[in-house]
């Protein structure tokens, strides 16, 4: 028993970050990331007997939404969808008009937003597209072990990080616009 | 999402064959819809990733323990489920498949449910949480305990001082052994939330004690907050508590 916990310690520890980062945007309002954490890695702990060595990583994820899914169900709280606009009509571009060399888009949106607003527009995205931009973009995860935590074809994981990342890009330049910046 | 997007979406991934992604790439120069598509995933995967962070330093310590708690009070459970020999003898058909089922209910339920709760019952504070599992499992009671006036009043401390974060809550928790009584003192520079069914009690600011697992909780707060947990009747909580060396 004594070995069993640092076991499952040894085994899923290293991981904390990727949890973490999981935690942090899938946490709802009123529920603290280091709890939800907390709460993923005590229900791991319960089922370890039953993990059988696969990918600790996608195990954990998988845990940790399941974990936020059940407490938001709780909450009754659900994220609203706000329509996002083409990053191309708000971003004015001029130097590729010219034919020179025009910025980079996501140079461009993230220099004109800090990660509050970043982390706030991310909020606003489909929870399956916000799911899988956190566990790919932001955690790191492969699209095959984000398809393993969540569940559904990689190919699925795939086209919801592409329409996550552009509705977020659109969500990013008009908050960049409502706040006056280019 | 079409056939197209969602080929745009694998070339994007960099899972598609060499040939395949020439093909894309020629297809790039020539259509503006497909070319926007691609500024816009860019714009958003970099986005995404200023939100990296790393994990709070002390979090693997607190995962730790919390890890370490849930463990002991699985232990703890099995050993209370046993009955001594003499009735595990006469009573062994009945323990079976109720008392380890009991046991392992119990310790599950202090281990996990305690913060998240079903629908409609009010959650007991995470840092209050933290603490009670703490005194659930560390260390290891036999049943209710109570005081016992006649042995040494003198306050001896049990193990090390632990730290643990808990609802965003620091809190120092200590364990003491007193007149044949052990009890877990918590203290925090912020204020331990009342649970759910705690009763205003007489003590230091907005003193509370609640009944919460086979515990008694009892806090006071002044320039810290101090939350004793032990298992003893309520009554006798404010005595043992009075008697603790606390803040």
């Amino acid at each position: 028993m004594g070995g069993d916990h640092r076991a499952f310690l040894d085994a899923t520890l290293p991981h904390l970050d990727l949890v973490y980062q999981v935690a942090r945007h899938v946490a709802g309002d009123g529920l603290e990331p280091e709890d939800l954490v907390q709460e993923t890695y005590l229900r791991a702990y319960a089922g370890f007997g039953s993990f059988r060595g696969g990918n600790a990583r996608a195990w954990l994820a998988a845990i940790c939404l399941n974990v936020a899914r059940s407490e938001a169900r709780r909450r009754r709280r659900r994220p609203s969808e706000v329509p996002a606009r083409a990053l191309l009509d708000v971003l004015p571009l001029a130097g590729e008009r010219n034919g020179e060399a025009a910025p980079d888009v996501a140079d461009v949106v993230i220099a004109g937003l800090d990660a509050r607003e970043v982390s706030r527009c991310l909020a606003l995205l489909p929870e399956p597209q916000r799911v899988c931009v956190v566990l790919v973009d932001v955690a790191g995860y492969s699209a095959r072990e984000a398809a393993e935590a969540l569940g559904c074809p990689r190919g699925t994981v795939l086209a919801r990080v592409h329409r996550g990342r552009r509705r977020l890009a659109g969500l990013l330049a008009e908050s960049g616009v409502s706040h006056g910046r280019p | 999402m079409d056939g197209h997007d969602r080929q745009l979406a694998v070339f994007l991934a960099g899972e598609l064959d060499p040939a395949a992604a020439r093909q894309w790439d020629a297809h790039l120069l020539e259509c503006d819809q497909c070319w926007q598509a691609v500024r816009e995933d860019r714009a958003g995967r970099g986005a995404a990733r200023l939100l990296r962070q790393p994990a709070p330093p002390g979090l693997a310590d607190r995962i730790g323990l919390a890890v370490e708690v849930a463990a002991a009070t699985r232990l703890r459970d099995r050993r209370v489920a046993r009955p001594p020999r003499h009735a595990r003898a006469s009573a062994r058909s009945r323990w079976r498949g109720r008392a380890g089922a009991g046991a392992l209910a119990a310790g599950a339920a202090v281990a996990l449910g305690v913060f998240l709760l079903p629908a409609g019952r009010p959650a007991v504070p995470a840092a209050v949480t933290a603490v009670a599992r703490y005194a659930h499992a560390v260390p290891m009671p036999s049943g209710e305990q109570s005081l016992h006036h006649g042995e040494p009043t003198v306050p001896v401390e049990v193990g090390r001082p632990r730290m643990v974060t808990a609802g965003g809550q620091r809190i120092v928790i200590r364990t003491w052994r007193l007149g044949g009584v052990e009890a877990v003192v918590a203290v925090s520079g912020r204020p331990f939330p009342m649970p759910p069914g705690a009763a205003r009690a007489a003590g230091g600011g907005m003193a509370w004690s609640a009944r919460l697992g086979g515990l008694s909780l009892y806090c006071r707060n002044g320039r810290t907050s101090e939350l004793v947990a032990a298992p003893v009747p309520a009554a006798e909580l404010a005595a043992l508590a009075a008697r603790l060396p606390i803040a």
